[in-house]
């Protein structure tokens, strides 16, 4: 019987960080976290002991942030859109084309306005570690060809679950449907949506590229995935310690950059060998078929936010 | 007495409680597929709305299942001992199942509860306060305990039929 | 000590006919405060509970259980069954092979083996009593028979597992799934002829057989339900999930305005059912996904792979044993959480001994569908026992010869890729 084996306690001076996230065992979030593990075992000279609970073992994104909030699990990966129940700033990567490009992109995270959103989830006793690369989201579609916008009318478009994604959709011209991650291969092969969006490694892994005729890598989005620590581990934590813990988190951000480039790539040259034609639009009338989108917002914070992102633009 | 007239109350207006969630069930989701057809924009709140009514018909459902002893055991060994022991075990599974109701609903819902409370926790689509979808979790516990201190009562109460309160119409579906 | 914990407290509760969500939550809990502070303990196991049942498929099930219901009291069953019997009911046996080929049918459309037990023994179980069969043997194969609506598409578990093996085509899991389905329910007919014979229950023949054109006009507005549910999912006009709403209005409209055998005042006690049925199963769900969560947790499924792979190298070797294994997990755990857990434990151990991920998955899907009808915790039988108002107890004679046909057709996918990877190959997928 399974229920023989039995783990015993740790000794006392052993620190045990039990960190689950949502995405499979290839996924490069995952092989990037074995790093912080295993640069963490290194660095602490095997005082701290990282578990990883990949696939969602111990829940959804929303609920490990919950039980993170409870005390049961120490770490874990989300979507930055997960927090923006918690950190409702977090709710400006939703907003399209908000970044010049991938150099835009990161000297904002690294910089001041990352690393204050970051910290903004302590009152929630959640504490961002560090950012991850999720690449940018795409739409793809099974039967239509998307070369601007106006392609996207009257085609019924899933989103995720999130409202600023919905009105991104819609402004755009789309129809924003809601449907489960679980439920959209079916989805799309049986014409409940028209298409749907994401990045190229998860349009590679879920396999819906065997349902899509096209992926049009207009780019919209980039959410980056946020390394989380709950604060009541971060308190249990010497100053030493604390240390170790963020030297390892940078060292598994690079690895990770990398990883999701080389898995990009790999992606899309997959899905091409498959037979799905890969569209490199022209992105100008994406980008101004949103800009109803900005006029909206009046959000001062948010406002502000936006303001602060484009001050960091470069020529 | 009187408590054991109330729980009954209770558990009729229970009953209704679930058929108008199941009622309000059917129709979200009837909308979702309706929209997709009549309007440009489908609903996008159907979803959220569909998974938050079957946790609230999933738990309160459960309680009254548990007042109108509906719930599936394993019966092969109780029903064979003598009837002044299967009380004795009937009273044991009061017990439990108030530990049930104490602990994991009512004190680790609660606290769910509370956690979300002062962590402003909204659901993505609707932006409702998460506290009202857990806020089910206690709320069943308190009814599992109500009915199961009424289940004690009767056990307890002599010359009362062994089986506790009514085990109502099973036969009315007729199906 | 956790699982032991567990484990023993579990077993008492069982025995002591503790409602089995209830035994399942007090012995996770119990074994939890021994590694985690109580009220963080109480807290997760309350989380779990919500979230168990915080699944939009999911609501296949109270919509199904629910048309099920309309459609036994509403003039629709009796009128499927009319056509059934102009069929086959003149074999010997008759009402057993349509109870299969119904339940196959009803878990293929609705992707949902709780559903179509609820959907087909809702009927099935009653007309089958008329006609003279044990309510037992009725509900045994109601159960068995529903669980085929897993290997065939559409199904939401093959693409759980697609997902959770991180690579398998969906596509080719479906085609795949046809001939292993159609396998369990040619062996399940056999078993039910065999078990009919052995115990000597010569059910009545139908006393009145209609002419088929007769029966099957009169069954034709209940057809197109089935019509309608397949071609709305196939044709794209919805989900396998919202299929189950439409299910329910259209069998309403039928049994209010077309049949006319309900009334106004016949509908409160079948939604009240519907919903208790429902809660039962869904505090069950929520239950194992709470159990499922602290074995994680715990890491046991990692130190099962790795005892594992200590083991042997031979292929067919570690087949047998990770379908040993699977066949216990499956008695105790809810199939959903099982494919999550499992799929990337198990599949890299077979995959490095040179099993497709296509045929293990097959596999896997199939020996879980026993676990889906074997105690202690079993959804599916479950649901089965409460439709046929029947006690587990009384359940297990019946059972096991349909058990021992499963088990023979799980023999058979695991010694024979073939039958898992003939027809995805055809369509060079
Ligand atoms: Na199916
Ligand atoms: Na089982």
């Amino acid at each position: 019987l399974p229920f023989i084996f039995s783990c015993s306690d740790n000794s006392t001076d052993q620190k045990t960080i039990r960190l689950a996230h949502g995405l499979d065992v290839n996924h490069p979030v995952h092989l990037a976290l074995v790093h912080f593990q295993q640069r963490l075992q290194v660095l602490s000279e095997g005082t701290i002991k990282v578990n990883v609970f990949p696939a969602g073992q111990l829940g959804s994104e929303r609920e490990i942030i919950e039980l993170i909030q409870f005390g049961t699990i120490g770490m874990t990966k989300v979507s930055a859109s997960s927090l923006e129940a918690f950190v409702p700033n977090m709710k400006v990567f939703g907003l399209p084309y908000l970044f010049q490009d991938q150099q835009h992109f990161w000297r904002v995270l690294n910089g001041p306005i990352g690393k204050a959103l970051l910290s903004d989830g302590e009152r929630y006793r959640i504490k961002g570690l560090g950012y991850f690369d999720a690449g940018s989201r795409s739409f793809y579609a099974t039967e239509n060809l998307i070369q601007t916008p106006s392609d996207l009318s009257g085609l019924k478009i899933r989103v995720m679950n999130s409202q600023s994604a919905v009105n991104m959709v819609n402004t755009m011209g789309g129809s924003a449907t809601p449907v489960s991650w679980g439920e959209l291969y079916t989805a799309l092969q049986q014409g409940v949506v028209d298409g749907a969006e994401n990045n190229p490694p998860s349009f590679y892994f879920s396999k819906h590229y065997e349902v899509s005729k096209y992926y049009v890598l207009d780019e919209h989005t980039s959410i980056p995935d946020v390394i989380i620590i709950g604060t009541h581990l971060w308190k249990q934590l010497t100053v030493e310690q604390r240390e170790w813990v963020q030297i390892a988190m940078q060292e598994a951000t690079d690895y990770q950059i990398d990883l999701w480039q080389k898995s990009t790539n790999e992606a899309l040259a997959k899905v091409k060998e498959y037979g799905v034609e890969v569209i490199y639009p022209d992105k100008t009338p994406f980008r101004d078929s949103v800009k109803e989108l900005y006029k909206q917002i009046n959000n001062e914070e948010i406002l502000q936010l936006i303001a602060d992102i484009k001050a960091q633009e470069r020529d | 007495m009187w408590f054991s007239n109330a729980m009954e109350k209770l558990g009729q207006q229970l009953n209704r409680l679930v058929v108008l969630l199941l009622v309000l069930l059917i129709v979200d989701v009837s909308w979702q597929v309706l929209t997709r057809f009549i309007l440009p924009q489908p609903s996008s709140f159907t979803e959220e709305v569909a998974r938050f009514l079957l946790i609230w018909i999933s738990l309160l459902g459960a309680a009254v299942a548990y007042r109108y002893k509906d719930h599936l055991g394993f019966d092969l060994l109780a029903k064979k001992l003598p009837k002044k022991h299967q009380a004795k075990v009937s009273m044991f599974n009061a017990m439990v199942t108030i530990v049930f109701a104490v602990f994991v609903l009512l004190i680790g819902g609660g606290n769910v509860v509370y956690v979300v409370y002062t962590l402003e926790q909204y659901s993505s689509v609707l932006g409702v306060n998460m506290v009202f979808v857990y806020m089910v979790i206690p709320f069943a516990g308190l009814l599992f305990l109500m009915f199961a201190i009424d289940n004690l009562i009767q056990l307890s109460a002599p010359s009362e039929k062994p089986d506790g309160p009514g085990s109502v119409n099973h036969n009315s579906q007729g199906a | 000590m956790t699982e032991l914990i567990l484990f023993a407290l579990f077993c008492l509760l069982l025995l002591s006919n503790q409602s089995i969500a209830i035994a399942i939550i007090i012995a996770t809990f119990a074994s939890m405060i021994y590694t985690i502070d109580i009220l963080p303990a109480a807290t997760t196991v309350a989380q779990r509970l919500a979230a168990g049942v915080d699944s939009f498929a999911l609501l296949a099930v109270p919509f199904f259980i629910l048309s099920g219901y309309l459609m036994g009291s509403g003039g629709i069953a009796s009128r499927l069954i009319d056509f059934a019997m102009s069929l086959v009911g003149k074999l010997p046996g008759g009402l057993a092979y349509v109870n299969v080929i119904a339940c196959t049918l009803f878990g293929s459309i609705s992707g949902s083996a709780v559903a179509s037990t609820s959907a087909v023994g809702g009927f099935m179980i009653p007309e089958m009593e008329k006609a003279g069969y044990t309510r037992s043997l009725s509900s045994a194969v109601t159960v068995t028979a529903s669980t085929v609506g897993m290997l065939i598409p559409p199904s939401n578990i093959l693409i759980i597992y697609s997902l959770a093996s991180g690579g398998v085509s969906i596509a080719a899991l479906f085609i795949a799934g046809y001939l292993p389905g159609l396998l369990v329910t040619f062996l399940l007919m056999a078993a039910a002829a065999i078990y009919l014979k052995r115990t000597n229950q010569v059910p009545a023949r139908a006393v009145e057989i209609k002419p088929l054109i007769t029966s099957f006009i009169g069954a034709l507005p209940s057809l197109a339900l089935v019509v309608l549910v397949i071609g709305g999912i196939i044709g794209g006009f919805f989900t396998p999930t919202e299929a189950g709403a439409v299910a329910v209005i259209y069998s309403f409209i039928l049994a209010f305005y077309v049949y006319r055998q309900l009334s106004a005042r016949d509908l409160y006690p079948l939604f009240l059912q519907a919903v208790r049925t429902t809660s039962i199963v869904m505090l069950l769900i929520a239950a194992s996904s709470a159990m499922s969560w602290l074995l994680s947790y715990q890491s046991i499924p990692q130190t099962i792979s790795e005892a594992m792979l200590t083991l042997s190298d031979n292929p067919l070797y570690i087949l047998l044993i990770i379908n040993l294994v699977l066949l216990v997990i499956g008695t105790f755990m809810d199939m959903t959480p099982a494919v999550l857990i499992f799929t990337p434990i198990f599949l890299p151990v077979a995959e490095s001994l040179g099993i497709s991920p296509l045929h293990f998955g097959i596999m896997m899907i199939l020996n879980l569908s026993i676990g889906l009808c074997t105690p202690p915790v079993g959804s599916v039988l479950f649901v089965g026992c409460s439709i046929g108002k029947i006690s587990i107890a009384e359940i297990i004679k019946p059972i096991l010869p349909l058990y021992v046909a499963m088990v023979f057709a799980l023999i058979c996918v695991t010694a024979f890729p073939q039958i898992s990877e003939f027809l995805p190959g055809l369509f060079g997928l």
